[in-house]
């Protein structure tokens, strides 16, 4: 809970600010995930267009691992949702891994923060299956696969407002004008 | 895109619509805002479990990532995202009343990576009200002023307790932008002084509060009420629960604090705070309440000898922020005029001087303003610009200052003694 403050006194017995509705509806961890995937699903990296890449230069060895990888993404996004959810996912496992030979804390996380908790064992496999699919085409070519498709990567390049900016990030801190000792020892003097 | 060198809040954009025909709308539409769903932001778990911990990076890192995608967007949907997307205002809101303060900091251990994302979420935070209290981005992004302060008033996006919260969460080294943006928001929206004005009988509520809380409170109409016999009596800092103590002296820590850093980066408000009379209220404050809870302080049990020193140095904390602020107040207020050489010194001086009698009976407030900042020294000043100041009535000044520190049983600094003598 945070301390009483002078603001928050000032919120609630005076004027001037927004009255906040008691019954407004905030957005939890699993509305942010789902509108997460929404948006990742639009970026233009589509199953279809990474079914095609692997399956140009590949044998029938590709379509076993992206079969074994869509299961993964099944695990990872649960049972209950459609082939469509599955497909993003299986997408986002992919991107994530392309570069990946091992599930760092940082895929964990990023896994995490767009499916919620998920198997880890789910994770290792589609690390795997992605690791043995990309390794006969070369890493170049994957980020450059990756890079063209996806807009994520192209869209926000330009300049960010308030890049430039010396931002500080000091803070005030207690600034006492005398010592609890030297007030006491101050107290005998007297 | 909305088309250039034509007011933002004039712009007309042509682009599809929900079922892909095109249309023409205003650059500023709430159908041009993205769905974003920005979550609200929690603080740092105090000593919290990993779980609890991996909760708040969770929630963090969402908000970090969509401000940066904000402070990338063009200018006109940057706007639209501002003006018509509540989850944005909610989680900027939740960020202003829960975000830890530099004096919560201190009791607060952050590990590593909580520090990291904490930080990514502060910065970006500010450049986002950085940008909000902008209204000329470029020469082609830009808005008509009278539009831009109604779209920030109408809007809430900024208000008196937001902008106090962005003083003390950022002003220590983010003084001079601050400045910039506050004086641009009052520029372009002076109904943020009427509003001001509305609020500052709440703030000195706080005082009367806290001298209320801690039985000190017994003037006006109460103190002629006779008691009834079977009355409570009224709980004291040194009788109340060791927790209200301490939300009470943390409440003053935060109170001082806020109202200092907002004077200190905003000056022109020292006007609009000197006349509600806070010179006239805070060293009778002073003088009440700041004995009283040192007594409770040094003479109560405490168990944890770290909670009485953090609540003693919160107490000697406010302190020096009260007089701090009573000094910015005369001297926004009376002295700088003096020193600029403005119309009606006199008035002016004769305010000072009435100001500074008027400290003399609050003997603890008297010393401690001198201690920090000799009034021989103003007084010095005051004699340099206007020769003509009534020299009995400087000198009794002075002697009641001298006498205050006599009566105090406390020693004055050495420069203060010799800067008297010159004067």
């Amino acid at each position: 809970m945070s301390p009483p403050r002078l603001t928050g006194a000032l919120r609630s017995f005076s004027n001037v600010s927004k009255k906040e509705d008691p019954v407004e509806q905030l957005y939890d961890l699993k509305t942010k995930r789902l509108k997460r995937q929404e948006l990742f699903a639009r970026e233009g990296l589509t199953w279809q267009k990474i079914v095609h890449f692997c399956s140009e230069h590949q044998d029938k060895a590709a379509s076993q691992e992206l079969k074994s990888l869509l299961q993964a993404a099944k695990q990872i996004v649960g049972a209950d949702h459609g082939q469509e959810a599955i497909e993003c996912a299986a997408v986002f496992l992919f991107e994530t891994f392309h570069n990946k030979d091992h599930v760092g804390t940082e895929e964990t996380r990023a896994i995490k923060q767009m499916f919620g908790p998920f198997p880890s064992s789910a994770a290792e496999a589609s690390c795997a299956c992605v690791a043995r699919l990309v390794a006969p085409l070369g890493d170049s070519r994957v980020e450059d696969f990756i890079q063209t498709q996806s807009s994520r990567h192209s869209a926000q390049r330009g300049s960010s407002f308030g890049r430039n900016i010396a931002f500080s990030y000091d803070f005030y801190s207690l600034d006492p004008l005398e010592d609890l000792q030297e007030s006491e020892r101050v107290e005998q003097h007297f | 895109m909305a088309c250039a060198r034509v007011p933002l809040d004039e712009q007309q954009v042509t682009e599809p619509g929900p079922i892909g025909k095109e249309r023409t709308l205003p650059a500023l539409h709430p159908d041009r805002k993205e769905e974003r769903y920005f979550v609200p932001y929690r603080p740092p778990p105090e000593n919290g479990s990993p779980a609890e911990v991996e909760e708040f990076l969770e929630h963090a890192k969402f908000i970090a990532e969509d401000m940066e995608w904000l402070l990338a967007l063009p200018h006109d949907k940057f706007w639209c995202q501002v003006v018509f997307d509540e989850s944005l205002q909610k989680c900027l809101d939740s960020y202003l009343h829960q975000a830890p303060r530099g004096l919560d900091l201190a009791t607060l251990p952050l590990s590593p990576a909580v520090a990291d994302v904490q930080r990514a979420v502060h910065k970006a935070i500010f450049l986002t009200f950085l940008r909000m209290a902008t209204h000329k981005e470029s020469k082609d992004h830009f808005f008509t002023p009278a539009v831009f302060g109604e779209i920030i008033y109408d809007n809430f996006l900024f208000d008196i307790p937001k902008i106090l919260d962005l003083c003390v969460l950022f002003g220590k080294g983010n003084s001079q932008l601050l400045h910039k943006m506050i004086e641009n928001i009052f520029t372009q929206q002076p109904a943020y002084y009427n509003d001001l004005d509305e609020t500052l009988p709440t703030v000195l509520q706080v005082f009367d509060t806290i001298l209320d809380k801690c039985g000190l409170r017994c003037e006006g109409a109460t103190a002629m009420e006779p008691m009834k016999l079977n009355a409570q009596k009224q709980p004291t800092a040194m009788s109340m629960n060791l927790e209200e103590l301490g939300d009470i002296i943390l409440y003053l820590c935060d109170s001082t604090t806020t109202i200092h850093a907002f004077l200190d980066i905003f000056p022109a408000a020292c006007s609009s705070f000197h006349s509600h009379g806070f010179l006239s209220r805070l060293p009778p404050f002073y003088e009440a309440a700041v004995p009283d809870l040192e007594k409770a302080i040094k003479k109560r049990n405490f168990d944890d000898k770290s909670l009485q020193e953090d609540l003693w140095k919160r107490l000697s904390h406010s302190c020096r922020k009260i007089v701090e602020t009573s000094h910015l107040l005369l001297h926004h207020t009376c002295l700088q005029p003096i020193l600029e050489g403005q119309e009606n010194m006199q008035t002016f001086a004769e305010e000072l001087l009435q100001y500074f009698t008027s400290f003399l009976p609050e003997k603890r407030f008297l010393v401690d303003y001198d201690e920090l900042f000799p009034i021989a020294d103003d007084v010095s000043l005051l004699q340099q610009a206007l020769p003509v100041i009534d020299e009995t009535r400087t000198s009794y000044l002075l002697q009641g200052v001298e006498s205050a520190w006599d009566s105090m049983g406390r020693q004055r600094p050495l420069g203060h003694i010799q800067s008297e003598g010159v004067s």
